[in-house]
């Protein structure tokens, strides 16, 4: 299968301009069984933006990537790519994206060249070209001097840089990444992201993480899933817009009893780096500091800070999700 | 087409630049060597043919084949490579026949290692041996292979895990080479004569049998290249559903 044999529908695909929509996910639904790991959702993704999937574990996020790759078809609901339906077009539908599933699986006995030719001949790329593009893209990941290297013996960080080099020998319009960061130490983490902002320039990139500190760092937009269902979608601004009227109150200790103060409510699961309880205000108005203040007092707290306050990511996250804790 | 050159290609390499393939060769050789010159009547009958060596054939067949094949698909499953190579732009089927078109590049090569046996055979006679049968048993010998590779390969993708792959294979080629015998269809043909003719048709030994002799019949080809179209369709279907 050659680049010149690549199907009608990919020869006759108008050029895609900079902000075309490149993934149409509409309704996509999955079980396994009695689980419900993905359920009617929804989504678009536009060339130049990196999606971030946020969710904890199991919420459904590979699901749902795997279903936007084909690896596993949806129950309900389609999935396209470029234009080209994944489940009646698969293969004209794989042309367009590359993939980096979460377990980075490479062929241990073969050295990182022979593997990216494997790869980059099974999508189609001219021998000529091939050559051009293992030399483009070891050069960008800084694989270079590991490329006769056999994959078995790689570190996990050049495992995950030949996994993304596999994703991206064809220069996809898509990138689709499942965690891309798993595994990684701090300086690699920085290369990775830095990666995908790169990568954004060219293509859509979309990837999986239940990182909050990587969608914050690279994210466009983010999509949040929690129980197969797509709670949030907006740029992180848009997502903690929401609140910004809301007054934060911060105490030490066990903090203010909410029955105390009508109005009150205790933001669910945050916790302070010293131990302080966070108590924030849901209204437009402000907390009667008298009030508040008595019975800061009369609990033993200590009043840290009173003051309007956007939710950070990790708020926002917590209140969509209900609490569930999150690696930040 | 290319496209399952490409995949048979990147197999090929994983047999032959580790051990596998030339472990399997060897062995299937020097057990086969083992029977044919130590216990079988080769030198007390004086005569210079390969019968034994390819009456023994099928036998081998049923457990080096699964022992072949039994990596192709439970270690990509495992690993979870398939993620990988299923997001690949090729169809499943050109996955499928690559991979056992690597898996019968071992055993040409083992054939091909094994053709010393009879030149061998051919220098020492004392009259010109007939090549006939030689000719057939190894045609036989690819054709059967061919189909336990196919069988093994459907078994390799029904689970994660090798060991299991090879022991249902090897349980899989008892049926189709001991279980449909022509001796096992002697037995029950007083009591259903319908039913063995069934068996003895559907069994490996009976067309192996007759191919061995130097008989090369059409139905005997048909049933072997069948039967490894049969198991290599499953095999796609085993794929396929995966993604269900």
């Amino acid at each position: 299968m050659s680049e010149e044999s690549s199907g009608a529908l990919a020869n006759n695909a108008p050029p895609a301009s900079p902000r075309t929509t490149v993934i149409e996910a509409s309704q996509l639904s999955r079980s396994f069984g009695e689980t419900k790991a993905a359920q009617d959702v929804s989504f678009e993704v536009r060339r130049g933006e990196i999606l971030g999937f946020l969710g904890p574990n199991g919420a459904g996020k590979s699901t749902t990537l795997r279903m936007i790759t084909g690896l596993i078809a949806a129950d309900r609901g389609s999935a396209k790519i470029c234009g080209i339906d994944v489940a009646t077009h698969p293969i004209e539908a794989k042309k367009k994206f590359g993939y980096l599933p979460e377990s980075i699986p490479l062929y241990e006995e073969m050295e990182v060249i022979d593997y990216l030719r494997f790869i980059g001949s099974a999508r189609g790329i001219a021998k000529a070209v091939l050559e051009k593009s293992i030399d483009r893209i070891s050069k960008r990941l800084g694989l270079l001097p590991m490329l006769r290297r056999r994959c078995g013996t790689l570190s996990k960080g050049f495992r995950q840089r030949v996994g993304l080099a596999q994703a991206l020998i064809h220069n996809p319009e898509v990138v689709i990444l499942d965690e891309p960061t798993n595994g990684l130490d701090p300086r690699q983490i920085i290369e990775v992201r830095s990666l995908i902002r790169e990568l954004a320039t060219d293509c859509a990139v979309i990837f999986s993480t239940h990182i909050l500190q990587e969608i914050a760092a690279i994210c466009t937009r983010i999509i949040v899933i929690h129980s197969g269902h797509l709670i949030a979608d907006g740029t992180p601004d848009e997502l903690a817009g929401d609140s910004s009227e809301d007054w934060q109150v911060v105490t030490s200790g066990s903090g203010v009893d909410p029955e105390q103060c009508p109005g009150l409510q205790l933001a669910p699961g945050v916790e302070g780096s010293t131990g302080e309880t966070v108590h924030r205000w849901l209204g437009e108005s402000a907390p009667d500091l008298g009030d508040l203040s008595i019975q800061i007092y009369r609990s033993g707290s200590r009043l840290l800070h009173v003051g309007r306050s956007r939710e950070s990511l990790e708020q926002v996250y917590l209140r969509l999700t209900g609490g569930e804790r999150v690696q930040a | 087409m290319k496209d399952i050159l490409i995949v048979a290609r990147r197999e090929c390499g994983a047999y032959f630049q580790t051990p596998i393939a030339w472990i399997f060769i060897a062995l299937q050789i020097a057990i086969l060597s083992f029977f044919f010159f130590l216990y079988s009547p080769f030198f007390i009958i004086e005569s210079a043919d390969m019968r034994v060596w390819f009456g023994l054939m099928p036998f081998t067949l049923m457990v080096f084949a699964p022992a072949v094949t039994m990596r192709l698909w439970s270690e990509e499953l495992r690993t979870g490579s398939t993620e990988v190579l299923l997001s690949l732009p090729v169809k499943v089927v050109n996955l499928v026949i690559g991979k056992w078109l690597a898996s019968v590049v071992v055993l040409l090569a083992s054939v091909i290692c094994s053709l010393g046996i009879p030149a061998t055979i051919s220098y020492l006679a004392a009259s010109p041996i007939d090549w006939g049968p030689i000719i057939g048993g190894y045609i036989g010998t690819v054709l059967a292979g061919m189909m336990f590779l196919a069988l093994g390969c459907w078994v390799s993708a029904l689970s994660r895990n090798q060991v299991v792959s090879l022991l249902v294979g090897v349980t899989a080629g008892i049926v189709l080479v001991l279980a449909l015998s022509p001796d096992f269809a002697s037995f029950i043909s007083g009591t259903n004569e319908t039913l063995a003719r069934i068996v003895e048709s559907l069994g490996v030994q009976s067309h192996f049998r007759s191919i061995e002799r130097g008989v090369l019949a059409i139905s005997d080809v048909v049933y072997f290249l069948s039967g490894s179209c049969f198991f290599l369709a499953l095999t796609v279907f085993q794929v396929e559903l995966k993604k269900q």
